[in-house]
């Protein structure tokens, strides 16, 4: 075994290959802390934005309908521990919102970008070295590995002192593959040690890094004989990995989304303004009938006190639109739930959707978690309208003194 | 010429004979047609229907009954910007910024659903589109058949043989070009195929021409880099490790040190942060619903003096509209200034990124192609800034009506009941303010302008890998 870990020393493109392996987790592991660092720092700086802005606003209002028209509320996702390690869905998907009391179809499709030539370049994260660099980086090490020896005529020689040859050949490549994976997985423990992440997690992670480039070193044992060139084995390899990281998640992209189509984003939040608008010049029993279907609890408090304008009707058929356009929006949102299961399912087939889809689903960076947040801002969206309603409907006198503390607040648990 | 002709016909008939070559080549071959044909018929469709929303979007505006005309500024309105013609080749950042936005008074708001956002998420490089194909994988191509043209001789002990025959390096050099050349010509005909069928939607061929053409040259800069490789190296094992590597770093990674660096160097602050940020500004400006705001104060002294009365309930305009119209002034003044603040910082983070493009050919052809197609972030602001402008115009025609046809005691007396209401409503006529909205992008003599940086950096590597590659060959020893 030390002969051998000597072997491998000796050989300069190991070392090439490792220290670029080293290197790009270093790089991958720190632009992702900083990029983390800086989600967060906006995360608080907008909570701190967030307090004197309510404060401010509520101090000027005289009713709780006004209150409730002009107070925003921050929503946040806030990045998980691990979330350096696969920045994923949070390049492309919302993790924060101003949410108030109007339609939330109208709110929760709004999204705060980030420059979209970069979402479009992609990132430097971990996820994508170990993903996708990392099968190159098997490759290279082990392409030439027989082919070489025969090249040079040592092949049988070796072979011939050797008990068994598949062992011989597998130790060589899992020496080489087993520095590879501590190159890539030390920078990574180092980061989640700094960055408090669960060590069962780090562990998760580089046990299905392991698992990943394992597969990689069959995968190329298998198909690198040693009857053929070091260069044909390298081309064919070449090819592979294009097939397995590129051709083969892409086409499963787009089969998914051809298979499960989703309703026209832009109909919902169509549907959701035609309701909103069509209130003003219908009947308004026709809206609160529509209301009490599921707030029977306020269907004593629908008189008229005068003829002058009310909130609780405006916010009323507020609700009432975002009704109206429900049976989309779910649609909509079981629509891309049912993509994301189909690609949980796909990536059984396609390892390397599988490895990117473990290591976003370790950092919480994945469909499911953007899911879960827009779920959590509906919950929250209704808590605010659970509280404002007993106030508005039995038109309650407005006390600026409450609502700075009482008002709900959205934390990450939901409310 | 003739043996040059000679030496790439050879070179061919290896490659013929090479099962390894002649699957490569179908492979990449498959797939480029596969992605073209997908493409052009997800870019077709999308462009019908966003063509047929926006008609909708207009109709149905246009359709709605008579009624208060602030009514209207809240009603909104929707753009949607259907993909340009060369979109079939290169969709570019429409997938992530989302093609629809909801105009309304008093709010800019963001482009919506973005395809990227539902997409099935596997891994991997995302949605093939030919763009991708070209940038990241026909390298690989070229580099699998390229790397070994002269290594092949040398390996073969004909290189000798050759040179002692009178064949000179650079003859031999440019025999493999040829050959290499005849194999990039072909492999560039989806992207001229592409070009034609955008010209045939109104796609101006100076575009297209110069999309085939800089595609072109960024294959060509492989083949240079194959070929100075291949003339380099001692070993075919060596020489493919090299060419990787440039490829690993040149397309991987530099590109995405480029994001990071340019967001490092030039952070942005996301929207949210801004709108609070402006929140201070805005409540300076007072509130356009509220005619008695003290913000206003100063209009309505100055308007009362216009027109020589002593109350507003005298003026023969609508007082509630002059205020609404000079609110919604004053804080699209004020939006605009924030959100060009923005795009600018936007446009510079971009042109940051772009300077890495003399580091990575790639990138420079991935910018020339969404600059030239018309999918870049430059054409995505145009699309949001005339959009904002159409926003601002159908408001500030809706508050002109408001100003105009609508009394103020009607307006007053609006929450009056049933009859209130009635009276306090304009023509629908009115709603004629809307103008179309057809989203096009810049002239392509503009947006070719805008990829000159990058064209040109791709016309100096080409040069620069071309001369090496001759200066290499003049040196040519068995």
């Amino acid at each position: 075994m030390m002969r051998e870990l000597r072997f491998m020393f000796r050989d300069k493109a190991v070392w090439v290959w490792l220290s670029l392996a080293f290197l790009f987790s270093v790089l991958a592991v720190t632009l992702g802390m900083n990029e983390i660092s800086q989600q967060r720092a906006e995360i608080a700086e907008l909570k701190q934005l967030d307090e004197v802005e309510r404060e401010v606003v509520l101090g000027k209002q005289s009713d709780w309908g006004s209150a409730a028209y002009y107070t925003f509320h921050l929503t946040y996702d806030a990045p998980s521990d691990f979330a350096f390690a696969a920045i994923g869905q949070r390049d492309v998907s919302p993790w924060k919102h101003r949410i108030r009391m109007l339609a939330l179809e109208g709110q929760i499709y709004e999204t705060d970008a980030n420059n979209p030539d970069f979402a479009l370049i992609g990132r430097f994260d971990f996820a994508f070295v170990a993903t996708l660099i990392a099968p190159l980086l098997v490759i290279l090490l082990l392409f030439d590995l027989r082919s070489g020896e025969q090249a040079a005529g040592r092949l049988r020689l070796i072979e011939a002192s050797a008990s068994s040859v598949r062992r011989l050949w597998w130790s060589r490549a899992g020496l080489r593959v087993g520095a590879l994976i501590l190159a890539l997985c030390l920078p990574l423990l180092a980061a989640g040690v700094i960055s408090g992440t669960a060590i069962t997690t780090l562990l998760a992670c580089a046990g299905a890094v392991c698992v990943y480039l394992l597969f990689w070193m069959g995968l190329t044992l298998w198909l690198t004989p040693a009857i053929r060139t070091g260069a044909y084995n390298l081309t064919i390899m070449l090819g592979v990995w294009l097939f397995v990281c590129a051709v083969i998640p892409a086409s499963l992209t787009q089969i998914i989304n051809k298979s499960v189509p989703l309703p026209d984003g832009g109909e919902i939040v169509l549907v959701q303004r035609e309701a909103v608008n069509d209130a003003w010049d219908i009947p308004k029993e026709e809206t609160y009938a529509a209301f009490m279907e599921r707030h029977p609890e306020w269907a004593g408090y629908t008189k008229w006190d005068s003829e002058a304008f009310e909130w609780k009707w405006y916010y009323a058929f507020q609700q009432v639109g975002d009704q109206t356009a429900e049976p989309l929006s779910l649609a909509y949102r079981q629509g891309r739930e049912k993509r994301d299961t189909l690609a949980g399912h796909a990536s059984f087939i396609s390892p390397a959707t599988l490895m990117q889809r473990t290591i976003e689903g370790l950092a919480n960076t994945d469909m499911k978690s953007a899911m879960a947040y827009e779920i959590a801002v509906r919950d929250f969206h209704a808590g605010l309208r659970a509280w404002y309603y007993p106030r508005l409907f039995p038109n309650l006198k407005y006390e600026a003194a409450e609502p700075t503390n009482a008002l709900p607040n959205y934390n990450d648990a939901g409310l | 010429m003739t043996t040059s002709l000679t030496i790439a016909r050879e070179e061919w008939r290896q490659w013929r004979r090479s099962r390894l070559a002649m699957v490569s080549m179908i492979v990449f071959s498959i797939l480029l047609v596969f992605t073209t044909v997908l493409t052009l018929i997800d870019a077709q469709e999308a462009r019908h229907e966003r063509l047929h929303q926006q008609e909708q979007a207009e109709q149905t505006f246009l359709d709605q009954p008579d009624r208060h005309p602030h009514r209207m500024v809240h009603y909104g309105h929707y753009v949607f910007r259907a993909p340009p013609a060369l979109a079939i080749f290169d969709p570019g950042v429409d997938a992530v910024t989302g093609q629809s936005i909801f105009l309304e008074g008093h709010k800019q708001n963001s482009a919506m659903f973005a395809d990227a956002r539902a997409e099935a998420r596997t891994g991997g490089f995302g949605a093939l589109s030919p763009a991708k194909v070209y940038h990241f994988f026909l390298p690989l191509l070229i580099i699998a058949l390229g790397h070994g043209v002269i290594l092949r001789e040398r390996e073969a002990r004909t290189l000798g043989p050759l040179l002692s025959q009178g064949v000179s390096g650079v003859r031999l050099y440019r025999g493999k070009l040829l050959a290499l050349s005849v194999l990039i010509m072909i492999l560039s005909l989806p992207a001229l195929f592409s070009a034609f069928v955008a010209s045939l939607s109104g796609e101006s061929l100076l575009a297209g021409l110069v999309l085939y053409l800089g595609h072109l040259i960024y294959l060509f800069i492989w083949a240079g880099l194959a070929l100075l490789v291949s003339v380099a190296t001692r070993s075919r094992g060596v020489a493919l490790g090299v060419l990787l590597a440039v490829w690993v770093l040149t397309v991987l990674v530099i590109p995405r040190i480029g994001v990071t660096s340019a967001s490092a160097a030039l952070p942005t602050e996301g929207k949210i942060l801004t709108d609070m940020r402006m929140n201070d500004d805005l409540r300076k400006l007072g509130d356009g619903h509220n005619a008695s705001d003290p913000a206003f104060a100063k209009l309505r002294a100055d308007t009362l003096k216009k027109y020589g009365v002593e109350r507003i309930e005298d003026l023969p305009v609508n007082y509630r509209g002059i205020v609404a119209s000079a609110g919604e002034e004053k804080l699209t003044q004020t939006l605009n200034q924030y959100a060009e603040k923005r795009l600018t910082r936007e446009a510079e983070q971009a042109s940051h990124l772009s300077g890495y493009s003399w580091v990575s050919p790639y990138l420079a052809i991935s910018g020339v192609s969404r600059n030239v197609a018309g999918t870049d972030l430059a054409t995505h602001h145009r699309f949001l800034r005339e959009a904002e402008a159409l926003r601002y115009d159908f408001v500030q025609g809706l508050n002109k009506a408001h100003v105009e046809q609508l009394s103020y005691e009607a307006d007053m007396n609006r929450n009056k009941g049933e009859e209130g209401w009635r009276r306090a409503r304009v023509d629908a006529g009115n709603w004629q303010v809307l103008k179309d909205f057809r989203f096009t992008p810049d002239k392509a003599a503009i947006r070719v302008e805008r990829a000159l940086p990058k064209i040109l950096a791709l016309l100096l590597w080409f040069v620069a890998l071309l001369g090496a590659g001759v200066y290499s060959a003049r040196r040519l020893t068995p």
